[in-house]
């Protein structure tokens, strides 16, 4: 194992071709004496097939800094942008797949169900919706769901037909939020697997907050974070020796 | 904790702690308003009857009894305020002689009744006695008679006795007796022994010149003239009906009981007081109809506003249980919340009853017995829409069904049990035995004190109330069930390629979309029932007022008139549609002195509205056509069908008076069909034919009235203009007069008050039931919303969700509001029949009010869809930082 380079946060927004840019990005919550920078004048970049994990304590702003690249939350100062992406991935949906932290399935609606509903946003047909989304609840291993309800599943069952959701469009850009904090170790292993399995296969790039160091290490890149700010940012050469 | 517990509440969840107490308000303010009004109405129901009465009192003397006792007892008897001696002789015929064309004729009637009237009669009794031409003292001769002579003032009349030489008078007026049925009862009589009509021939005397007719024929047995007391009663009563027929009842007892028998009391005044008891009892049964539903609508949408924020509760309370928290200690916080909500929705509810009674009824305030009565209505609704949920969930939810997000989707236990087949079959057996009764509901039966009201009757309407809502419920479980593909093919056109993913979702939750499309389908009903049993009884109160009146605006020509039927041209101007004139005449069928009404089949229409009903044996126009075409065509009434055992083309002769002459004349008839009703004629027998084929044979074409058609419009403008036109030689009457002079009590008030509520009421739930129920749903959902924007969902995406669910509501509620709505007005109007004079032969259909209510519901929905896309296309940060 090589000793990982250390760069200031920010250099990589210079990276040719990225899909998402972020310039000087602030994000403030609240008014007054209440107001609550969450993000603090983050630069960064993310390039097709890059592997960042984003670490920091609770709070350390890398929910907020997900949602921004997502276009999910607006940024109080500074720009994004998507390059690789071809605009903003509000109109675009299925080009950015988010997992998020908590319970983000639809209540009424079966596994099955919950993942096609990125493609039928996109605009296409229920059938090639529910056949794409079948696939992906396969390759996480959780076909047998399909027919489940939300409330039918545990949590580490609705994580996995959450990032089943997430790549079943196939995005160019996979944003996951803790995407194993409420699993036991064992699952979220496989939950990682199955996230770089699949964005290796569609050369997307995947950006993982997460508190756990196990996660963080299975990714070549990581960010750290440290009250709104982007501290430092690591590089793993010999990557690919450490996913098995 | 429990402050805590109450201070969270009003801090984040005041939206819905709000709604919830306006659905209690609204319950309690339609409870207290009609409550209020039906009180304040049976005190004017009384003083309207007691009006009515032209002599209260008409008390007969017994035999071997002393009348001037009897009148000295009538006189102190307590609330009397005036009592006068009546004389009652018996006349053997009347005769007169008058100038006909050039030769003096002389004309004869049967039996007549001459009343003595003492000379402050028609000061004490105003009423009794109505002028119509000449003087109002002195010798009258009733209309009628006054045709039958063809005497005028100041022609003479002689009087026939038996045995003794007729007497001789000279007539100063002739009158009509408004109440002349009572005046001539026969006092004591049951009402079965009553005569069925007033005698043909009344002439009135001042007492003097009477007693010098017929004191002579004292002594002579059935020929012996009598005396009869009027008294004029005080009509200071109790407000209830019920309670002034009682002390009515008892004081005509009382005087019966201190005369010793020496009198019965013909107690007219207890008489149309136990006619307005009926009308009370019907009035509250009218309440419990048409208001009840009203008060368990409006609790039935507080509970679906609860309901839709029931998932959030159970959830919280799962979650306080997981950290410990004891059952009764969350039953206590679940009765804070119902009492906060009662009590805020109640007092509200009151303060909205006190506006309406001073604004819309004029009413001083709200009664003390409604403002208990609805102020406790109030709190259990509260009890039972908050409090009692949140017990039930407590005793039968399992702390992680109560984490469930998405409540049961199975079917309720009662649809496995049909309880909603049951209902409606329940609904229709207790229909069909109510019917064999002819629907009496009330029975106020004469010289009770006690009034039957048939309450089992309400059970037909409320089961099918009930059966009904939970059969929509059935429907739409089923087809969000097992018909959600057919569901989701139909939201194609709204949702487009999430049209599967809509009914998916709504499939999941088809229990509380079931739900809201009951309470919107039985409001939508409420409003659509109630509008066209208002709309039914309105046009046939408005039809009884027009075959009383005879058309919008009436101008009746004075008895003796002559004029023509060219004037009719006189008549016409602005504001009039047309003018028709109507012969009457006097015609004897057999002995039988009958109405006989003269009209042109072909025109008659033009001004007067002639139903079906009037009619037997054919539509109103195909008897009209049967009457054009022989000159010599005539309808009868049924009695007349059935006492001459006529078939129809038999001849009928008649004996009619001709003008020429004065004498009577046989003219020949034939019976072409059976008519029960006509303008301007009397309830009992009467006859219609041609009026030139009349005119032709007794030699005058005079007009009796001229009927004027306003098309409803301006009818006081055109009465007033023609009042002023005929300057008192005719007499003008029109609809406005005429409805306010036959309304009975219950049309002219607790309708018109019940329809200014109910209407109102019945919008307003309408409106908040569609728009509150899917905005408060939609709300509960605002973080699935999030979800859906944060996976890329559209703003037209997410309205086209939101729009599903709405057309699927809108769809489900118009077809389950409009076919309760038609099942509950028929069976309304058919168990209700007793408040229709006459009964309607079919709905009369307020279209523009219905079609008001369904454009209402829909443009509520779309606002509430509007409002909540909105909302949920907003992206909400908080939301999605929850994630």
């Amino acid at each position: 194992m090589s000793a990982p380079a250390r760069r200031p946060a920010g250099q990589d927004a210079t990276l040719p071709n990225p899909l998402v840019v972020c310039q000087a990005v602030s994000r403030d919550y609240g008014e007054g004496t209440a107001r609550v920078a969450a993000v603090r004048q983050v630069s960064c970049g993310v390039r097709p097939g890059a592997r960042i994990a984003v670490t920091g304590r609770s709070g350390s702003g890398k929910s907020t800094l997900l949602h921004l690249m997502a276009g999910l939350d607006t940024p109080t100062a500074g720009t994004i942008n998507w390059p690789g992406l071809g605009g903003a991935p509000h109109g675009r949906p299925g080009s950015v797949g988010v997992v998020f932290q908590g319970p983000s399935l639809l209540p009424e609606l079966t596994a099955l169900e919950n993942t096609a509903l990125p493609r039928l946003f996109g605009g296409h047909s229920p059938g090639c919706a529910a056949s794409r989304a079948a696939e992906a609840l396969r390759r996480l291993g959780i076909e047998d769901l399909s027919d489940a309800l939300p409330d039918q599943l545990s949590s580490g069952q609705a994580q996995r037909v959450a990032i089943a959701r997430a790549l079943a469009s196939r995005p160019r850009l996979i944003l996951a939020d803790e995407p194993t904090g409420r699993l036991d170790a064992a699952t979220g292993a496989q939950v990682i697997t199955a996230l770089l399995d699949v964005a290796d296969e569609i050369d997307a790039g995947l950006v993982v907050a997460t508190h756990d160091p196990a996660v963080a290490v299975r990714l070549t890149e990581s960010w750290q974070m440290n009250d709104g700010r982007l501290a430092v940012t690591t590089h793993r050469a010999n990557q690919p020796e450490e996913r098995s | 904790m429990t402050l805590s517990w109450l201070c969270g509440l009003l801090r984040r969840r005041v939206t819905r702690l709000l709604l919830n107490a306006i659905g209690i308000a609204v319950a309690v303010a339609l409870l207290g308003s009609l409550a209020s009004f039906l009180a304040a109405s049976r005190s004017t129901m009384t003083d309207r009857a007691a009006r009515t009465v032209a002599v209260d009192w008409q008390v007969q003397p017994q035999p071997g009894g002393s009348p001037s006792a009897l009148l000295e007892a009538t006189r102190t008897a307590a609330g009397t305020l005036a009592a006068l001696p009546v004389g009652f002789g018996h006349s053997t015929g009347l005769a007169a002689t008058s100038a006909g064309d050039g030769a003096a004729s002389t004309q004869t009637t049967g039996p007549a009744e001459v009343l003595g009237l003492p000379p402050d009669y028609r000061a004490v009794f105003p009423d009794a006695i109505r002028g119509l031409e000449g003087s109002s003292t002195g010798v009258l001769v009733a209309q009628q008679t006054a045709a039958n002579l063809h005497a005028r003032p100041g022609d003479s009349v002689t009087i026939g006795r038996a045995g003794l030489p007729p007497a001789v008078v000279r007539v100063d007026g002739i009158v009509a007796l408004p109440q002349a049925d009572s005046l001539f009862q026969r006092v004591g009589a049951p009402v079965g022994a009553q005569p069925s009509a007033p005698p043909d021939n009344v002439l009135l005397l001042p007492d003097q010149q009477w007693h010098a007719v017929f004191d002579p024929l004292a002594g002579r047995g059935a020929d012996a003239p009598t005396v009869q007391i009027h008294a004029a009663r005080s009509h200071q009563l109790p407000p209830d009906p019920a309670a002034a027929y009682t002390a009515a009842t008892a004081a005509a007892h009382n005087l019966e009981a201190r005369t010793a028998g020496a009198g019965i009391v013909g107690d007219n005044l207890a008489a149309a007081l136990g006619r307005a008891r009926e009308d009370a009892a019907y009035a509250q049964v009218l309440f419990l109809f048409l208001g009840a539903p009203g008060a368990v609508l409006a609790a039935l949408l507080t509970a679906m506003v609860t309901a839709t924020g029931s998932g959030r509760r159970r959830r919280e309370f799962a979650l306080l249980r997981a950290r410990g928290m004891g059952s009764a200690r969350l039953v206590g916080l679940a009765a804070v919340e119902a009492g906060v909500v009662g009590s805020i929705g109640t007092l509200a509810g009151l303060a909205v009853v006190a506006v309406i009674t001073r604004t819309a009824f004029g009413i001083g305030g709200v009664g003390a017995t409604a403002a208990v009565m609805s102020a406790a209505g109030g709190l259990l609704i509260a009890v039972a829409t908050v409090l009692v949920p949140a017990y039930r969930d407590l005793r039968q939810v399992s702390v992680a069904a109560g984490r469930m997000a998405v409540g049961p989707t199975t079917a309720p236990r009662w649809t496995r049990w049909g309880l909603d087949l049951l209902l409606l079959a329940g609904a229709g057996v207790i229909f069909w035995l109510t019917g064999r009764n002819g629907y009496q509901l009330v029975l106020a039966p004469e010289g009770v004190p006690g009034i039957s009201v048939s309450y089992w009757a309400f059970t037909g309407p409320a089961l099918l109330w009930i059966g009904a809502g939970l059969f929509a419920w059935r429907l739409v479980d089923l087809a969000l069930g097992r018909g959600r593909d057919l569901v989701g093919r139909g939201l194609r056109p709204v949702a487009g390629n999430l049209a599967a993913t809509a009914s998916a979702m709504m499939s999941r939750r088809r229990n509380s979309l079931a739900g809201a499309t009951v309470v919107l389908g039985l409001a939508l009903a409420f409003a659509a029932s109630t509008a066209t049993f208002n709309s039914t009884y309105r046009a046939q109160a408005e039809a009884d007022a027009q075959l009383t009146n005879g058309a919008d605006v009436t101008v009746t020509e004075p008895p003796g008139a002559t004029v023509g039927p060219s004037a009719s041209a006189q008549f016409t101007g602005p504001g009039v549609r047309s003018v028709e004139p109507l012969q009457h005449r006097f015609a004897y069928v057999g002995a039988d002195l009958q109405d006989l009404y003269g009209v042109n089949p072909a025109t008659i229409t033009n001004a007067t509205a002639l139903r079906d009903q009037y009619f037997q044996g054919g539509t109103a126009r195909q008897l009209l056509d049967r009457l054009a075409s022989a000159p010599d065509s005539v309808l009868v009434s049924a009695e007349t069908v059935a006492d001459f055992q006529l078939q129809p083309g038999d001849l009928v002769n008649l004996r009619l008076r001709d003008a020429r002459t004065g004498a009577l004349i046989t003219v020949p008839f034939h019976y072409v069909g059976v008519v029960s009703e006509f303008p301007t004629a009397p309830k009992d027998s009467f006859l219609v034919a041609n009026a030139s084929y009349v005119a032709a044979h007794t030699g005058s074409d005079a007009v009796a009235a001229f009927l004027v058609d306003t098309g409803g419009q301006n009818v006081n403008v055109v009465s007033g203009r023609l009042r002023q036109q005929v300057a008192g030689s005719a007499t003008v009457t029109d609809m406005t007069s005429t409805r306010a002079a036959i309304g009975s009590s219950l049309t002219a008030v607790d309708l018109a008050g019940l329809t200014r509520i109910e209407l109102g009421f019945a919008l307003a739930l309408a409106a908040a039931a569609a728009g509150l129920v899917l905005s408060l749903g939609l709300a509960e959902r605002r973080r699935g919303f999030a979800i859906a924007t944060a996976l890329g969902a559209s703003g037209g995406q997410l309205r086209g969700l939101i729009a599903s669910e709405a057309a699927v509501l809108a769809v489900g509620a118009l077809l389950a509001g409009a076919t309760l709505g038609w099942v509950l007005s028929e069976m309304l109007v058919a168990v209700l029949t007793g408040v229709f004079d006459p009964p309607p032969s079919a709905l009369s259909v307020p279209w523009g009010y219905l079609a008001g209510i369904g454009a209402l519901t829909m443009a509520s929905l779309a606002v509430a869809t509007a409002l909540t896309a909105g909302i949920a296309g907003r992206s909400s940060i908080a939301l999605l930082r929850e994630l």
